[in-house]
């Protein structure tokens, strides 16, 4: 409590009582130490095993030979530097065609009178919870250039044009679809607690709408784009599923393809992995260190204390031509692969000789349902991914709030180290990440592996610097002179936060929790090492009915998870309108 | 000779799925083994197989031993080694049984097992044992699978696959580093079928795939062809209806003969005997050759898979040493040949 109250108190800030003297250092140890157990040991394993030939565990600390030899090997060797290539190129162009769709759409949900908003905004974030690996195999099934069902469509209609999604331009244009709802995320949020009467001052002064959205709106909302791009190229780079469903077909190879090759490998060269891994994370450390530089010194704070009711900007006949571009995204990205999905889990088989094929009923059957729910596993991995989901979103939302608020508005000291460890495991591939922990935890005394828990804290580990930066944008928006005046007004630490903090930040913090949620139920790499028979989760499932070269489960598989996470999105929506609501009345 | 093997499916099939009353219990262990497994009334499986594959297999073992529950942890195989060798030296082990497809791995980590032999140890061929610890619970062969819509002139032979007339990627291939099971394939094709098969076969233009999961579901949905497959990917699609067919050509059938056993620091020591007795029985072996598609190590086969005739077809097995030695080199050499980037 103590170390709570103290910590918020800027030491810059004159109106305060002076801080209490053990309050900030103790808090920040815990939260270092909290960081260090989950971010940093793990880490220091895998660069321990980059820099060996051995498992820390099964060979101990003791045989450590330090050795370049990986990093070496992994620096020159040309098929290294062609996935490297790779993946920039298919990250690049995925992350420019995400941030101009998760822009558009923000924009159109949030400051404009576009009709059904509300459906569009809830439509658009679909993607976000389709295991990569599923939109791969959709993708895959819609535009393979021998068999897509765009082509076999095509054909019939007598045009002789033909998609091939097996290529670098279906990757990349696979990406920036997928990852686009990551950009509207941050900058939909950003948008919402954007004070109107900047852009109102635009306008009066004689600025069109148009010169108004490039010179006020985005400038401003500028943290949350680039916050927003950041991230969805980060993760893109950590992304498997996608290239390896789409990229291995036209021999394109990518860094993840690549580090998966090096686990497969018999016998697995983890070392090699862990060396690309470093590499990944010193790109990752080049564009966060890019990032700060620019935002640095910049204020960013569009919360003030004056009360504000966001106006839409009123398009006229332009707001049916704003819903026809969302309809045709929300049907690119949602209904066509959805589409692809639900025909290859009720087809017996995906071979389809022609349209008419397509409609023959005989075809079709609940064949594949019914023998994903004969599986005992199924019903059991179902349970267990609601707990971690559960557990992650909660354990991992209490610590990024702790590490936002920690980090972006207070000044103590050592809140810069914080910062660092939460951002680091943002750029390791799921599949070195999960031999970390393992390496990690397992020696670790009392019952924690094979547990829920074990799961539950990699993940909150793992997907910490998207958790917290989400969070951040939240932060940076609310103007220090709010909690200022609670603090005039009497108010403690502990009441600021709870009654102008959490309320106005409320919105991030249920849009990162549920983005938490969802990552951890998406979440592949780290589990296949840490679960056990009995806490199986989903995504081992999945992997399981791809790897077993049935599409036909995996498509009805995946249709149960999506449909899954849409009733749990339609309630996370519900709860964050309300959130909306009560964040609209405090501010 | 389709009478004859149809004939040899129907006598297999009633020796795996007629003949297992409750009192053929004592045939896969003695009442003592029984009764302490089945006090145990558990144990743990790892394996590296396709887990509904291996569903089916416990599935089948509780028709006859319902009261043992056995959970199953399953990962890829490089992943599965990892796993296993971090445990143990945390001393936090949970398998009781491994089932794994590459022995040589399996053979590095030979010291995590207990000494154990089934009670038909004598009827297993020797060359499909790398320790008197590993076992060959599962043994799979490769087959040539094709897309019956699609090709009208399906090959018979191995050397079929080097004709012009399938050019342009009509065939499929798993790349050569994918595992012990493909490693197995091409060592059989240069060693049996000719120095020069792998260049002349790439010369034709091969479309490659990183397992044979995704290279049979392409296969279905007529991405690709003909693809050389291990005959289980594609048996249970065949018997469901797809539009596949499998044949085992003349010049052999490579087989890759999995390395199972009980581990040392099992929990279940005496479930994990009789679940490994029973799988190595002749009742096991036969249910997994005609219910999931695999052939066997078994010197007598207790059942033929669909269109092998034994009078002419012959399994290849690797020889051990050399399917250690040449592989780093021999892989890099098809990498190379087939322009697979490593």
């Amino acid at each position: 409590m103590t170390a709570t109250s103290a910590t918020a108190l800027p030491a810059s800030d004159e109106i305060r009582p002076a801080p209490r003297r053990w309050g900030a250092p103790l808090w920040v140890g815990a939260l270092l130490i909290v960081l260090t157990f989950l971010v940093l040991y793990p880490l220091l394993m895998l660069v321990f095993g980059a820099l060996s030939d051995s498992n820390p565990v099964v060979d101990g600390f003791g045989a450590f030979r330090p050795s370049m030899k990986h990093f070496l090997d992994v620096l020159g060797n040309e098929n290294v530097h062609l996935a490297f290539f790779n993946a920039l190129a298919a990250c690049g162009g995925g992350t420019i065609l995400a941030v101009a769709i998760g822009l558009a759409f923000s924009w159109i949900v949030v400051r404009t009178d576009t009709p059904f908003k509300g459906f569009i905004a809830g439509a658009s974030m679909i993607p976000l919870f389709v295991p990569p690996l599923v939109a791969g195999v959709a993708w895959g099934i819609l535009g393979s250039p021998k068999t897509g069902l765009l082509n076999t469509m095509l054909k019939w209609v007598g045009i002789d044009f033909r998609f091939d999604f097996y290529s670098m331009s279906g990757l990349i244009l696979v990406f920036g679809m997928y990852y686009a709802p990551y950009v509207y995320m941050f900058t939909a949020s950003a948008l919402r607690n954007m004070d109107p009467s900047l852009e109102e001052a635009s306008e009066v002064s004689g600025a069109s709408a148009f010169t108004t959205l490039f010179t006020v709106t985005f400038p401003l909302i500028a943290p949350a784009i680039l916050a927003g791009s950041l991230l969805s190229f980060v993760v893109m780079l950590g992304i498997y599923g996608v290239p390896a469903a789409l990229g291995a077909p036209a021999n394109i190879s990518v860094l993840t393809t690549y580090i998966f090759k090096l686990t497969a490998w018999s016998p697995p060269l983890y070392n090699t992995a862990a060396a690309v891994a470093i590499l990944l994370m010193v790109v990752t450390a080049i564009l966060v260190w890019a990032q700060q530089r620019v935002l640095s010194g910049k204020s960013f704070a569009t919360v003030a204390g004056k009360a504000f009711r966001p106006r839409p900007l009123k398009l006229g006949r332009w707001r049916w031509f704003t819903f026809g571009l969302a309809l045709i995204y929300i049907f690119v990205v949602v209904v066509l692969p959805t589409l692809a999905l639900i025909i290859a889990a009720f087809r017996k088989f995906l071979f389809i000789k022609d349209f008419d094929a397509l409609f023959d009923s005989r075809a079709y059957s609940w064949v594949h349902f019914n023998s994903v729910f004969d599986n005992p596993l199924t019903m059991l991995s179902i349970w267990n991914t609601m707990k971690v989901g559960v557990l992650t979103a909660l354990v991992g939302g209490v610590l990024a709030f702790a590490i936002g608020y920690t980090v972006n508005r207070t000044q103590v000291s050592g809140r810069r180290s914080i910062d660092l460890l939460a951002t680091l495991p943002v750029a390791i591939p799921g599949l070195v990440v999960g031999v970390a922990y393992l390496w990690a935890w397992i020696g670790l005394p009392g019952g924690l592996y094979g547990t829920i828990w074990i799961l539950a804290l990699a993940f909150v580990a793992r997907f910490m610097p998207d958790t917290v930066k989400a969070l951040s944008t939240s932060f940076m928006q609310i103007h220090k002179e709010l909690e200022e005046a609670a603090w005039i007004c009497g108010r403690g630490m502990l009441g600021t936060i709870r009654t102008i903090v959490l309320p106005l930040a409320r919105p991030g913090v249920v849009a990162s929790m549920t983005l938490l949620f969802v990552l951890a139920i998406r979440e592949l790499g780290s589990s296949l090492f840490l679960y056990t028979s009995n806490t199986t989760v989903m995504a081992v499932l999945l992997l399981d009915y791809y790897e077993g070269g049935n599409v036909g489960k995996t498509a009805a598989f995946s249709l149960v998870q999506t449909v899954l996470l849409a009733v749990l999105l339609g309630i996370t929506t519900w709860l964050s309108r309300d959130a909306a609501q009560g964040s609209a009345k405090a501010g | 000779m389709y009478r004859r093997t149809m004939t040899a499916t129907a006598i297999g099939l009633a020796l795996g799925l007629v003949g297992l009353p409750a009192v053929a219990q004592t045939q896969f262990g003695s009442k003592e083994l029984i009764a302490a497994a089945e006090k145990e009334g558990q144990l743990t499986l790892y394996t590296a197989d396709f887990a509904e594959t291996q569903q089916e297999v416990i599935k089948e073992f509780n028709k006859v031993f319902p009261k043992i529950k056995v959970a199953m942890v399953r990962a890829p195989g490089g992943q599965l080694i990892t796993r296993i060798k971090t445990e143990a030296a945390a001393g936090k082990l949970g398998a009781d049984v491994v089932n794994h497809s590459d022995r040589g791995l399996m053979l590095d980590l030979a010291d995590l097992f207990q000494d154990y032999a089934p009670p038909n140890a004598a009827d297993y061929r020797p060359d499909a044992l790398v320790s008197p610890k590993l076992w060959p619970g599962v043994t799979l062969g490769w087959a040539i699978a094709y897309n019956t819509q699609l090709v009208k002139n399906p090959p018979k032979s191995w050397m079929d696959l080097l004709k012009p007339e399938y050019k342009d990627k009509q065939i499929g291939q798993v790349i050569g580093p994918s595992g012990g099971t493909t490693w197995t394939r091409i060592m059989f094709e240069r060693q049996v079928l000719g120095e020069d098969y792998w260049k002349k076969q790439a010369e034709i233009g091969i479309a490659l795939y990183p397992s044979g999961a995704p290279l049979s579901d392409a296969l279905v949905r007529g991405e690709v062809s003909i693809a050389p497959l291990l005959y289980n990917i594609i048996y249970t699609k065949i018997v469901d209806g797809a539009p596949a067919e499998a044949i085992f050509a003349p010049e052999g059938v490579p087989i890759v003969p999995y390395a199972d056993g009980i581990t040392k620091t099992s929990k279940n020591p005496n479930a994990a005997k009789l679940f490994m007795n029973w799988r190595l029985s002749k009742e096991g072996q036969a249910f997994m050759i005609n219910k999931l598609g695999n052939i066997t190590s078994l010197k007598e086969p207790p059942a033929y898979p669909k269109g092998w005739d034994p009078k002419k077809i012959k399994v290849w097995v690797p020889n051990f040493e050399q399917f250690s030695k040449l592989r780093s080199t021999w892989i890099e050499e098809w990498n190379k040949t087939y322009g697979y980037r490593q």
